[in-house]
């Protein structure tokens, strides 16, 4: 049901009605009061990344449970795996997804389609909770986002399109790399000790691991940079 | 190159892509970490690379074996979330060098040509010590990782920057007047990135002083003569 809403957006890929301006929330996605979203499973449908990003505005305008409920079902059981993946133990990485999903319902109205998608904004609530519990304090990272990149203006949907190429772009950037090459960029995101890591489970000697990394984001850096 | 540094597009020398991954993972210590952070206000180009990294992280999220949580978790989340306070979602990091006085002791005097970087104004930063002649430097601590060995290093014209032992990431980001060593000369805006694969005698520039910041990953920071002067200062 919430694929064939999120298609349904996805496919009228006007700026305008697939970003609306803050305060005038996407009705559409919003399901009926009274309706039973306990009825879908978390991974029976997987919204689009439009959707995703259209369920945060939602929040951000409304505060709207029903987005978030819809998002958290996405996106809490994935932050679970990741932070397990990146090591984590599984009752932290449980209290640490549901911290992200916490943050995400907060600081809704910090997300900005223009910069990242709903994955990429996420994930970067993710790694600084993740960063903030390794160093034992609840301070906020170093500031690292929230750079003005241009003078900030109207909702520019030009940038929204632009930013949402660039996620499809790196995902299919991701597909196109080599096995191993793969692994490196997923080990660079899981493994402890990168190079160390990289070397024992590829069975790799450590000294070659560095060119191999390096090798590898250049070609993914080559893959990205396809556009420019 | 253009001369013109007050522009971002004139940096010359960035961050390694390997480095900024580490970053965009969250996977580098907090020394280094402020140092890129620092480098990344100044410079678009790396900024754009960090951008994409972290898409690729969003990407890995999405694509993540979704992990079964607790039967009640969304319910207790959805508890948190009412006891809210309705709406008004505060900022919390918007503009942190104007809104959070984070610190507790003033900066140490800067040239006034030096824009101090916001991601150093979160840090506590200590008084200049002189550690021989034309050579001073600063403790920066960052908040919630004490002891990680950034400093700010002051080092008058004509000087080496001070003997240090390599074998990990180290990097000087250039806050203030230039130092040029076998791979150029390093102005403001700059950063370089060395490990134990260089070898490379930074010194600094005759016509004034350099500000540089300074981390290193590892246990490890300046040795010899300097590093009975520095080491009582740094905590490792």
């Amino acid at each position: 049901m919430i694929r064939t809403r999120a298609r349904r957006v996805s496919g009228s890929m006007n700026a305008a009605e697939t970003f609306p301006l803050r305060g005038r929330p996407a009705l559409c996605l919003v399901a009926p009061a009274g309706k039973a979203v306990t009825s879908v499973a978390p991974d029976e449908t997987v919204p689009s990344a439009p959707a995703l990003a259209r369920f945060i505005l939602v929040i951000a305008a409304q505060q709207d449970r029903q987005a978030f409920t819809w998002l958290y079902r996405h996106y809490a059981p994935r932050l679970k795996s990741f932070f397990l993946r990146s090591g984590l133990a599984p009752n932290v990485a449980e209290e640490l997804a549901q911290e992200t999903m916490l943050q995400v319902w907060r600081k809704a109205a910090l997300f900005d389609p223009q910069k990242a998608g709903a994955g990429t904004w996420i994930f970067t609530i993710a790694r600084n909770l993740r960063i903030d519990f390794l160093r034992r304090e609840k301070i906020p990272s170093v500031p690292d986002d929230d750079l003005p990149d241009e003078p900030d203006g109207a909702p520019n949907s030009e940038a929204v399109l632009l930013t949402a190429e660039r996620e499809a772009r790196v995902r299919g950037a991701l597909q196109s790399l080599s096995t191993e090459q793969a692994a490196i960029v997923h080990l660079s995101f899981f493994g402890e000790k990168p190079h160390v890591e990289i070397a024992r489970e590829l069975g790799i000697p450590l000294g070659t691991v560095k060119s191999r990394v390096r090798l590898a984001l250049a070609r993914l850096r080559a893959l990205l940079d396809g556009e420019a | 190159m253009s001369p013109h540094r007050m522009r971002p597009d004139a940096i010359s020398h960035h961050i390694t892509d390997a480095t900024l991954l580490r970053y965009a993972t969250g996977r580098l210590p907090a020394g280094p970490a402020l140092v890129v952070s620092v480098h990344l206000e100044g410079c678009p180009a790396c900024r754009a690379k960090v951008a994409a990294f972290e898409a690729v992280g969003g990407a890995l999220l999405d694509e993540a074996p979704p992990e079964l949580m607790a039967p009640d978790a969304l319910a207790r989340l959805l508890a948190r979330i009412d006891g809210d306070a309705p709406a008004e979602p505060q900022p919390l990091r918007k503009r942190p060098a104007r809104k959070r006085p984070v610190n507790k002791r003033p900066l140490p005097d800067f040239p006034g040509d030096l824009r101090v970087p916001s991601a150093l104004r979160a840090c506590e930063v200590g008084p200049w010590r002189w550690m021989g002649p034309g050579m001073r430097m600063s403790r920066v601590d960052i908040p919630g990782a004490p002891g990680s060995g950034a400093i700010l290093l002051r080092i008058g014209p004509g000087r080496s920057l001070p003997e240090h032992g390599h074998g990990a990431l180290e990097l000087t980001q250039v806050l203030s007047g230039s130092f040029s060593d076998e791979m150029g000369r390093y102005q403001p805006g700059d950063v370089s990135e060395t490990d134990e694969d260089v070898d490379h005698t930074p010194v600094v520039d005759g016509d004034g002083e350099c500000i540089c910041l300074v981390a290193l990953e590892g246990g490890m920071l300046f040795r010899g003569l300097m590093g009975r002067l520095i080491q009582p200062f740094v905590r490792f």
